[in-house]
């Protein structure tokens, strides 16, 4: 009897501590802040495909936010809150015209039940008006960007955390003909 | 028969306590997690310039808060710690506000003279300790997961909880009161 016992009790505690490591894990995930800069995916697109030589053109950065948290918007309702900026990095030959930051909302959360905070949920598109030079180097470049913004659940708040992206830029010649790419993206007025 | 259903009604309940009590300590949910174990050995600088360790507390009960000025989060619970600290420390119980800022004294100084807080009812500002916290510090408690992420340390150094999220302030006061009854 002790032997034919021994085989299914080994067989059920090795089941119960997996189980029971999977379980934790899952626990430990659930609603767990993550690391800032997993709180976001994110991409870069541009509004001209080429960009003709003396063109003005847009960047526009898709900032999507993990369900469950928000970031402060690029204008937050108080001094020591951390803004979303997104800053250009610009090669030779690219000019900074404007950068266009969408409103952000005002919500109340759980901590601060009285006094709302103006923040970015679920997408957000962040825009670059740039312009090309009459003398940018023609042929592909690459436009660096620092995304740089601060998170929080409802919760807890995770550290400012900036974020390196690229936009891919092709340049032809003055006069070249663009077509444009994304305009859901840009049309948007400012 | 009988011993395999023991075996598996002990399993299950392994199972089920041991879900719980990591979803407990990592949920980003305020519920503190029962540690236990002894606080690092850290030592943390001040606003001016000196030197703070956990070991100089022994004998103290320690609520350690990691905290920043831009964290609103951690704002919401500043009046909670103002009054544990004006209600408890008599009693040998001390608040220490740990900083994550980046911009250290810069960021914090402007915050605690500028910034009241309704203290049952009174305008109060942040007069409690407060220390500069450090990525290498929070390592050593295993590493922040989010802020505010405050840890209550008895008299001897033990970590008694830890608090992720906001923390509520029946619990902690309860806490800190049971904490200060262990002698």
């Amino acid at each position: 009897m002790r032997t034919t016992l021994r085989y299914p009790i080994f067989l059920m505690l090795a089941f119960v501590i997996g189980a029971s490591i999977v379980s934790g894990l899952l626990a430990q995930d659930s609603g767990a802040p993550r690391s800032a800069a997993s709180v976001t995916t994110n991409k870069v697109y541009t509004s001209l495909d080429p960009v003709p030589r003396g063109k003005e053109f847009q960047v526009a950065v898709v900032v999507n936010i993990v369900n469950g948290y928000h970031m402060n918007s690029h204008r937050p309702l108080d001094t020591y809150l951390i803004p979303t900026t997104v800053t250009p990095q610009l090669p030779a030959g690219f000019t900074l015209k404007d950068t266009i930051y969408p409103a952000g909302k005002d919500l109340k959360f759980p901590f601060s039940p009285d006094k709302p905070l103006n923040v970015y949920t679920e997408s957000v598109t962040l825009r670059l008006r740039l312009a090309a030079d009459e003398k940018v180097a023609l042929g592909d470049a690459s436009i660096p960007i620092k995304l740089r913004y601060q998170a929080c659940n409802n919760s807890a708040c995770l550290p400012p955390v900036t974020i390196p992206l690229t936009a891919d830029v092709k340049v032809a010649a003055a006069g070249a003909s663009a077509k444009a790419v994304h305009p859901e993206l840009f049309s948007a007025e400012k | 028969m009988t011993s395999v259903k023991c075996v598996w009604a002990l399993c299950t309940s392994a199972l089920l306590v041991s879900g719980a009590v990591t979803a407990c300590g990592h949920s980003g949910d305020p519920r503190p997690a029962q540690i236990l174990a002894s606080a690092p050995d850290v030592a943390f600088k001040n606003l001016q310039g000196g030197d703070v360790s956990l070991a100089s507390l022994k004998g103290k009960v320690v609520l350690l808060n990691f905290w920043a000025t831009w964290c609103d989060p951690c704002r919401s619970e500043i009046p909670t710690f103002i009054g544990l600290q004006d209600k408890y420390a008599s009693k040998g119980f001390t608040m220490l506000g740990a900083s994550m800022d980046e911009d250290g004294i810069k960021a914090i100084d402007p915050f605690r003279a500028d910034t009241k807080f309704n203290v049952n009812g009174t305008e109060k500002t942040m007069d409690y300790p407060i220390v500069l916290g450090t990525d290498a510090i929070t390592e050593k408690f295993g590493g922040l997961l989010g802020m505010p992420t405050s840890y209550l340390i008895s008299r001897d150094g033990k970590i008694i909880k830890r608090y992720i999220g906001v923390v509520n302030e029946a619990q902690i006061t309860k806490d800190v009161e049971d904490a200060l009854g262990r002698g």
